[in-house]
């Protein structure tokens, strides 16, 4: 009788920690809905405690550190987990993008290629393992994980426009402004999404296009440096210089130290014949950037226009010395090679 | 439980964001290149597009029994010089007044080793819109890789010569003025021998009244050692394997050969400095662009600056691009030129300059400061960004309406085809590309709807101009690599008044190459100079074309020879041609119904 009442003891001993593990998790995937990741860290470690092989816990701890950036535990963590649980795609995903934020590229990738073994039909982990791809300059390895996220996914903006930079800096600028016309599309106040459109339609030779998605995005973001430049860019390119002066002096007032910024300037006030503010402009890119030549020669044309001869000689008498230092470029068979 | 769900964490995602901006602005200097650009069209523009007429070029090659193929190496393009192909003349070589086509033909490394010939044609001008091939009877058969063609009466005979380049010389042909030519190479002195010449053009720089020619070589190539396809920093596009070079190979220095008077040619390039870094040559221009009556030169060169070499007037040059602007790009970068012509785009008096690019870079549109100086306004002129993936090759300026200002025409093309399958935004066909000048210092490109033959895609490569049917409308003549040459006619219904004017030397040369006229009418004041060859490998029609607008009396005609005499005629008609000689005497007058041609009737090869 006693070894019956002690075995009802220990079922009802049992039922009570199991119940108690399953309250933590549940408590703990609510702080992590709610973002409070201290909280869900707290509550998966304390069922951690009462369940180490649980599988959930072990998730549920990964991710609460993982997302505190508590990468050493996380690390440990997930370690460990994937010792009791190899197969486990989430345990996997998540231990990959703790390698990704320690910049362990090579290790994360490994890591997040196992996990899309396992688990292919996951946007996320594809995603993530473009991600990776990504900060390495992978780009064309990123398209295709990206692919398959915006496959998987169609409905979420940011992979489109990741997809789309993936596509522009492998030159394939057509399928880029498709994706971005797609994210623009789910997500129309996506931030930078009407840049990078802008950046795509310029690199195909689209200006006027350009210019147009350019100014929608500086109205959104009218002190964002990269738009205000590229506008101006575009602007200068297609004569519009005092509209690109604008632009450009606004850029080069909020970044001093851009030496595209200063030269786009100098090109643009020489172009309008202010002759004199643009060897200004001319001699702040140069003081930026001494050892490009394209930057001398713009030099020495704003002189030679602003009478300054022989200070115009001097000039083209840098560039050609800087020419013969560097490798050229232009020409046949000069695109970025991956 | 399964209810953890693979949150998209917000850290990963501004990270990894800005990880990739960061990435995707180190590209900057590619796309920075490639944005130059095209204003919006404006009010302006929507007006002149429905005041102005529809212009339309028709594909009439094969109606008009033009029936040749154009061998240039392998379908893969392994080697440089598979994809340079391409050279075209326009020329009267029978004096009937109708100009006739000669069409330069390559090789393949196969066909070369095999000794076997893929001939160049000549076709002769029925006058009714038909040609037929008489290159049987012509003796212009030298057997080669060939690539260019020079037109020019070298010896003043009154019958128009050629010299074409082929990958390892020169060919020149004298025209005896019975339908054939004989190869006087040798005797003359102009071989080129072992070099590869591309572009070549006839030009008195010394004015001594005899065309001394330029050769344009591009690569000093060993057929027994050539550089593996896709092997090796220079064969390489976007990452992707394709033939190699120009990077990597040895440059061939071009030639200048000064014409002794007596059938004889002397090699002055070392003499006169040209060429020093033996750049890789493609397009061949002799301007006066100073306009001081002494002809210059400009070379267009590959992935190299171009050269600009001011004449003395005492037979010497000085090379002076970069201090005029027209050896780089605006940002100092070397270009890959490939055509080149000039004309007074915007009837100032002075003569621009055009330039083909490669694909990621703008063609240039160098206008003339009048001071030594030109400034590219391809960004302004709506020129340059509209050309941003556009292979350029063929380059010519003509008046396709008659409305007295000049409109341009590209031919494109890439040289590599493994750019399809990969969008790049680049393909290997490319459309043409027809610009209308809008008369205010900016074009408006209007290629796609000029017709379905200038809306098609082509692996184009040489160009030229010409009246092909003497009805007062400059047409088109491109040729295509591993195709059939386009003969494509300008069938612009409503279209201005013109004049024609063919200019006989007797103290200058008699091609009066170097020549500048200056035609007023309707208080409009336009300037052309005599010459044929610019473009890419390829010679026009000579005859200089003016189109008059609405103006139908010419008020007058000043002719300024390279002798330095000055010929004024006026006031005269329009819609006809005037042969005039030096010495201000109109020889012949030519004139021409503004109606179409009759209907091409096809007549059977060889037939005349």
């Amino acid at each position: 009788m006693a070894y019956v009442l002690l075995a009802f003891a220990c079922i009802a001993g049992a039922q009570s920690v199991n119940e108690s593990v399953a309250g933590l998790i549940s408590k703990g995937q609510s702080a992590l809905d709610a973002g409070d990741f201290s909280q869900s860290a707290g509550d998966f470690e304390r069922a951690r405690q009462m369940a180490p092989d649980n599988l959930e816990v072990n998730r549920g701890l990964l991710l609460s550190y993982l997302q505190q950036n508590r990468l050493d535990e996380a690390e440990q963590t997930g370690r460990s987990a994937i010792a009791r649980f190899p197969q486990d795609p989430q345990l996997l995903h998540w231990l990959g993008l703790v390698y990704f934020k320690r910049g362990r590229n090579a290790e994360a990738l490994e890591t997040l290629r196992q996990a899309e073994k396992i688990q292919n039909s996951q946007a996320d982990i594809h995603f993530d393992t473009a991600l990776v791809l990504l900060s390495d300059n992978q780009y064309p390895a990123a398209a295709i994980e990206l692919e398959k996220a915006v496959q998987l996914d169609p409905k979420t903006a940011l992979p489109h426009v990741l997809l789309g930079r993936a596509y522009q800096n492998t030159n394939r600028s057509e399928q880029a402004v498709e994706q971005f016309k797609l994210a623009l599309r789910l997500e129309p106040e996506l931030p930078l999404g009407h840049y990078h459109l802008g950046f795509a339609y310029a690199s195909l030779g689209r200006n006027q296009e350009a210019i147009a998605e350019y100014e929608i995005e500086i109205k959104r973001s009218p002190h964002d440096f990269s738009t205000l430049y590229q506008l101006g860019h575009c602007l200068l390119a297609a004569g519009d210089y005092k509209s690109a002066i604008e632009h450009l002096q606004r850029a080069s007032e909020m970044d001093p130290q851009n030496a595209d910024a200063a030269y786009d300037l100098g090109k643009a006030l020489l172009m309008q014949g202010e002759t004199e503010s643009a060897v200004a402009a001319l001699q702040r890119a140069i003081a930026l950037r001494a050892d490009d030549p394209g930057v001398h020669y713009q030099l020495a044309w704003a002189l030679e226009k602003a009478g300054r001869k022989d200070e115009a000689q001097r000039e083209f008498q840098t560039f050609a010395a800087l020419k013969k230092q560097q490798p050229v470029t232009g020409g046949m068979a000069t695109g970025p090679i991956q | 439980m399964g209810k953890l769900r693979s949150l998209r964490i917000a850290p990963f995602g501004s990270i990894a964001g800005a990880v990739f901006l960061i990435a995707a602005f180190s590209q900057l200097s590619f796309s920075q290149e490639s944005a130059a650009v095209s204003k919006p069209p404006g009010k302006s523009k929507l007006s002149v597009s429905l005041s102005t007429p529809q212009v339309s070029f028709g594909d009439v090659t094969h109606a008009a029994g033009i029936d040749f193929h154009l061998t240039c190496g392998s379908r893969e393009k392994r080697y440089i010089m598979d994809s340079m192909c391409g050279g075209i003349a326009v020329f009267d070589y029978d004096n009937d007044g109708w100009m006739d086509i000669f069409l330069v033909n390559g090789s393949t490394l196969e066909d070369l080793q095999n000794k076997k010939c893929n001939p160049s044609k000549l076709y002769h001008n029925n006058h009714d819109g038909t040609f037929t091939d008489v290159t049987a009877n012509s003796g212009l058969t030298h057997c080669g890789w060939g690539f260019g063609v020079a037109v020019g009466d070298y010896d003043n005979d009154g019958w128009e010569d050629l010299y074409i380049t082929y990958l390892d010389g020169g060919v020149l042909y004298h025209n005896d003025g019975d339908g054939a030519f004989t190869d006087v190479t040798a005797k003359a002195g102009v071989g080129n021998a072992g070099r590869w010449g591309t572009s070549a053009a006839f030009g008195d720089y010394d004015n001594d009244g005899f065309l001394d020619l330029y050769v344009a070589n591009y690569v000093d190539l060993d057929l027994k050692h050539l550089p593996e396809f896709g092997q090796g920093p220079f064969c390489q596009y976007r990452g992707i394997p394709v033939s190699c070079g120009p990077r990597g190979l040895k440059g061939g220095r071009d030639r200048l050969y000064h014409n002794n008077g007596d059938g004889t040619f002397t090699d002055v390039t070392e003499k006169l400095n040209i060429d020093t870094d033996s750049y890789y040559g493609l397009g061949v221009l002799w301007l006066d662009y100073d306009m001081d009556g002494c002809e210059d030169l400009y070379v267009a060169n590959d992935s190299s600056p171009s050269l600009l070499y001011r004449g003395d007037c005492k037979g010497g040059f000085t090379e002076v691009g970069v201090q005029a602007g027209v050896a780089y790009s605006a940002d100092g970068r070397e270009q890959a030129g490939m055509g080149i012509d000039s004309a007074d785009y915007d009837n100032d008096g002075w003569p621009d300059i055009a330039k083909a690019n490669f694909s990621d870079d703008t063609n240039n549109l160098y206008h003339n400061d009048h001071d030594g100086e030109f400034t590219d306004l391809a960004g302004p002129a709506n020129f340059g960004q509209v050309s941003l993936p556009f292979l350029g090759f063929g380059l010519k300026f003509l008046d396709f309406d008659n409305d007295g200002w000049k409109d341009v025409f590209v031919a494109n093309g890439h040289v590599n085809p493994q750019v399809d399958g990969h969008s790049f935004g680049v393909t290997y066909a490319e459309r043409p590309l027809l610009f209308r000048n809008l008369k205010n210092g900016k074009f408006e490109e209007i290629g796609k709807r000029a017709g379905v033959a200038l809306a098609r895609r082509y692996v184009a490569r040489g160009a030229a101009t010409a009246d092909f049917f003497n009805d007062g409308r400059e047409d088109l003549l491109v040729s295509v690599l591993d195709g059939s040459p386009l003969l494509l006619r300008n069938e612009t219904a409503k279209r201005g008044h013109w004049l024609r004017i063919k200019t006989v030397g007797t103290h200058s040369n008699r091609d009066g190459f170097g020549a500048r006229v200056e035609v007023k009418a309707g208080g409009l004041r336009q300037s052309e100079e005599v010459r044929t060859n610019s473009s890419f490998e390829s010679a026009s029609d000579p005859r200089l074309h003016f189109g008059l607008g609405a103006a139908a009396q010419v008020d007058s005609i000043v002719i300024h020879w390279p002798s330095g005499k000055v010929d004024t005629l006026g006031p005269d008609s329009a819609d006809q041609e005037l042969v005039i000689q030096e010495g201000g005497v109109v020889t012949k007058r030519v004139y021409s119904e503004p109606t179409s041609p009759p209907h091409p009737k096809r007549k059977n090869s060889n037939q005349r």
